[in-house]
């Protein structure tokens, strides 16, 4: 039998916009009450920008700290997006259906978290505007021949971002089309104008509809490189570094981009849950998505940990006497030891266990635990691998130095969390989070056969 | 042969095939017995490989002995392609099997018989376990500064280091190749059942004696299919595992200060591509001369030809990103490692092998009605199976002669060495043997696995859909 029911047209329509017709509640108090931490973390990050970067507990030899952590975590939360819609489409995957736009938009929603985080780190983020303007503002390289160097990870970074998230922003907003063409016919005033003006006039004609999955499917190919490059370019402004022991690995990039997947789908399972708890949706975000969400994650979690045991082996394989004094630093000396352990339990052990039984795949409580073990876990690995590496940086031991974060850092990081609930929860309440018409193209490809006594659920596929 | 009508779907009447459960086994049993006249001169033209490869291994131990290891660059090349092509292909069936990829039915056995070619390899790996310099240096001069007392491998210092790597990685290739048996056993034995039916003689006794007391229950199902899903991700482990430790033992570690945690990454993933490739070659000449058109459907090197563009396209990712690191390091003992293997002495061979590997296959396969053919696939998986071969002959004779493995680092380059006749020899003996031991598997355990071809048949149908005519699959759980 099929798990849920063929809903009718109307019926979706219903359902899955109640999150914009309607306002429980919960609504406006839960956005005032992030809106008010992400003031709290502006506030701390205006106050560091007045002070200088004293305030934070930076300092020689750990130049990078919980900020660049906190970029690296979300670049790597914004990896769900093309996972689940572009790689899970091209595979036809029909279980993707539910999650694909959370994902999109958490991507994109990521991103833009992500880039505020190395601006807030420079502690003059004015200092952009040399970068990004020309004359009449005499850039920096020009006024003083001080050049930045192209040939650095840390140039091609901003280009690998902005240009994931002017794609990201471009799949969401393709994705959208149809289900915009939908809000406008069921809204008034200026809320029709403005559905109406981005639905581009879309009448569902067999022509629209052929360039949309055109557009998808070309999309969803042309993204993958740039979905690649993002997180390996950000594991190269570490790789690159032959003077911090334990960062030049050649296994980075493939390392940091398999973490992000993990920790991207992670993000998405716990949001996708939340959804279906939050606005009922559970005809539409069903046991059998979380289910099957939840075996893709063993095999994600299991080729990250085999990344990640490479990365350890050959750390130790040089028998070099600075990076052994750095593996020493990570794996016995307290508390990153303790750190360490948390980090591998919370990120494979843990919830891969959780993700072996069908039952506890199928338990929407235990998903939740798994999969937020995930990311507690992603971010302590980021944070392992940035610290230890910086604090023992130096050859001499009078130089080693360590890190603790101030309340400066702490206020700002939880800011960008409560950033990101914040322009989902926005999103929400003026764009469905699950694609109606997605959806509805699934369950009209539904079907059954029906062999001996048993009656199994199939689909229409033309390839 | 039965075949729904497909006048009005989109793809062509090859696209899907549906073959007729009832014929299945008949005509599976019929063409394994069978001998034609190629698989005869494929048997004797292999034999005749296999023979001059062991004059040319018989020529190379007494002429330069088993002391030092430079003269084995080309076996243990030889050694480490057959190994990761046929050690891999196992595990094309187990994935797509855990997958539930319904065109996978064909697919399966073709890539599992390779585990018989596991005995093949156990006999190829024997001389590599004397070639191997020790662990501790024999000629450590104290305060010696650019040399180590112990040279560098994964298994470090640890006690285990006695029996390491050359016990433990006999070990584990006779692990692999009794796992890749057991699951090619377990695979196979529901159409040994039915064969024993059918067969007479010698075939009968042996097919009775490995299908034991298969009789179909439901009981016998789910154990079997629990089975091959557990065996597949305990071979895949071990699979992985062995790759890691031939490709640190054999190569990186005999490459002084050749530290590099990708290389065991690329060379799994060159084995993954290599073995579909090869995989998509047998059943494109299954299929064109073995008269099995109608259980080979387009469908499959459409599916499977996506999978070999994403493994090309992951291979050159993971090539990147070893060359980047190291090209940006600037540290002279990587510098010198990619003079080594990829821009002077091996340079030309790594163009050879970037070309084979993804150049060639990547625009093969990038356009979709060659992907919608048998012979584009098809053509990719010579591409890449050339590719792996330069791949390994790159690697391997150029671990092989390296130099002092007992050097911090590599400080100068050293210079390509070519193959000599003896070389050429065990090189057409190990490709000539394993091909020579999978056409005689081929004879005993038929190329199809016929009760997944009966399954898939019940799971999928031409069905009507709007106006268009369209392939309904069935997805149980």
């Amino acid at each position: 039998m099929q798990e849920g029911r063929v809903l009718p047209a109307r019926e979706i329509n219903r359902d899955l916009l109640r999150s914009i017709m309607t306002t429980p509640n919960w609504y406006w108090v839960t956005v005032a009450l992030m809106a008010i931490i992400v003031i709290g973390a502006m506030s701390a990050a205006g106050l560091m920008i007045n002070r200088g970067m004293g305030l934070t507990g930076l300092n020689r030899p750990v130049m990078w700290g919980f900020f660049i952590v906190n970029f690296v975590f979300w670049i790597g939360i914004s990896h769900a997006g093309v996972m689940l819609s572009a790689i899970l489409r091209l595979s036809k995957a029909e279980w993707r259906r539910p999650a694909t736009r959370a994902a999109e938009v958490l991507t994109v929603f990521s991103l833009m978290t992500a880039v505020t985080m190395p601006l807030i780190h420079t502690g003059r983020p004015w200092r952009l505007v040399y970068w990004v303007y020309t004359l009449p503002f005499v850039p920096y390289d020009f006024a003083r021949g001080i050049w930045p160097n192209v040939r650095s990870p840390l140039v091609w970074d901003p280009s690998a971002i902005f240009t994931y998230l002017t794609s990201s922003i471009l799949f969401v907003m393709i994705a959208l089309i149809p289900d915009m063409a939908v809000l406008r016919d069921r809204t008034t005033g200026i809320r029709h104008q403005a559905y109406s003006l981005m639905a581009m006039g879309w009448q569902g004609t067999t022509r629209q509809w052929k360039l949309q999955i055109i557009a998808g499917i070309l999309l969803s190919a042309l993204i993958l490189p740039v979905f690649v490059s993002v997180h390996s370019i950000v594991s190269w402004d570490f790789g690159m570094a032959v003077s911090v022991k334990s960062w030049h690995s050649t296994i980075f990039a493939p390392y940091f981009v398999v973490g992000a997947v993990h920790s991207g789908v992670s993000a998405v399972v716990f949001v996708m849950i939340l959804l279906r708890w939050i606005y009922g949706w559970e005809n539409y975000i069903r046991h059998e998505h979380i289910d099957a969400l939840g075996r893709l994650l063993i095999v994600v979690a299991t080729g990250w940990f085999y990344f990640f045991v490479m990365e350890v082996i050959f750390g130790f394989y040089g028998r070099e006497a600075d990076e052994i004094a750095v593996r020493n630093f990570q794996f016995t000396q307290a508390p990153w030891n303790l750190w360490f352990i948390f980090f591998t339990g919370l990120t494979y052990f843990l919830p891969v266990t959780l993700w072996l039984f069908k039952w506890t795949r199928r338990n929407l409580w235990i998903m939740s635990v798994a999969c937020i073990s995930v990311n507690i876990g992603m971010w302590l690995e980021r944070f392992l691998i940035i610290v230890p590496g910086l604090a023992q940086k130096q050859m001499f031991t009078f130089d080693w130095y360590t890190y603790a974060p101030s309340a400066v850092e702490i206020t700002i990081i939880g800011g960008t969390f409560a950033l990101v609930t914040l322009l989902m929860l926005l999103f929400s309440k003026v764009l469905p989070l699950i694609p109606l018409y997605d959806i509805k193209e699934g369950d009209i490809l539904k079907t059954e056969i029906k062999i001996g006594r048993v009656t199994v659920p199939a689909v229409f596929r033309e390839d | 042969m039965s075949a729904n009508s497909h006048a009005e779907s989109h793809y062509g009447p090859e696209m899907w095939v549906f073959p007729d459960k009832s014929q299945v086994t008949r005509e599976v049993s019929e063409r394994t017995s069978a001998m034609p006249t190629a698989v005869t001169a494929g048997l004797a033209v292999t034999g005749l490989l296999f023979i001059l490869g062991v004059v040319g291994f018989i020529m190379r131990a007494t002429g330069d002995g088993f002391g030092e290891h430079g003269p084995w660059g080309y076996y243990a090349a030889i050694f480490a392609f057959v190994f990761m092509v046929t050690g891999s292909a196992p595990l094309v069936a187990a994935i797509f099997r855990v997958t539930k990829s319904h065109w996978r039915r064909p697919l399966t056995r073709v890539s599992e018989l390779f585990a018989i070619v596991g005995i093949f390899n156990i006999i190829l790996f024997i001389p590599l376990m004397f070639v191997l310099p020790d662990f501790r240096n024999p000629e450590m001069m104290p305060l010696a500064a650019n040399q180590l007392d112990l040279r560098r491998t994964i298994w470090f210092e640890v006690p285990i280091a006695a029996a390491a790597p050359h016990w433990l990685n006999m070990l584990g290739i006779i692990g692999m190749t009794l796992c890749a048996l057991l699951l090619l056993w377990l695979s196979a034995v529901p159409d040994m059942a039915q064969a024993r039916l059918q067969a007479t003689g010698f075939r009968r006794s042996l097919y009775g004696m490995l299908a034991g007391h298969w009789h179909g229950s439901k009981s016998q199902w789910l154990n079997q299919k629990a089975g091959l899903a557990l065996l597949g991700a305990f071979y895949f482990m071990l699979l992985v595992f062995m790759q890691f430790t031939i490709s640190s033992d054999y190569a990186q570690s005999l490459i002084p200060g050749w530290k590099d945690s990708i290389f065991p990454v690329i060379y799994t993933l060159t084995g993954f591509q290599s073995c579909l490739g090869l995989t998509l070659v047998i059943l494109f000449v299954l299929r064109r001369w073995g008269g099995y058109q109608g259980y080979i459907g387009i469908s499959l090197f459409w599916s499977a030809s996506k999978i070999l563009l994403g493994l090309s396209l992951l291979w050159i990712y993971h090539m990147f990103s070893f060359g980047i690191t190291f090209w940006y390091g600037r540290m002279e003992v990587e510098q010198n490692i990619l003079k080594y293997l990829l821009f002077q002495s091996y340079g030309w061979l790594f163009l050879a092998n970037i070309i084979f590997s993804f150049f060639l296959p990547f625009l093969t396969l990038l356009w979709n009605p060659v992907r919608r053919s048998d012979w584009g696939p098809a053509l990719a998986g010579v591409w890449v199976l050339i590719g792996a071969f330069l791949f390994c002959w790159r690697i391997f004779v150029g671990a092989f002669n390296a130099g002092d493995v007992y050097n911090i680092g590599l400080e100068h380059v050293p210079a390509y060495v070519g193959p000599d006749v003896w070389d050429i020899l065990i090189v057409l003996g190990g490709l000539g043997g394993a091909a020579f031991i999978y056409l005689l598997g081929s004879r005993l355990i038929p190329f199809m696995c016929a009760w997944e071809i009966k399954e898939g048949a019940m799971y999928q149908y031409m069905g009507t859909f709007m106006r268009g005519r369209y392939l309904v699959l069935a997805k149980p759980e």
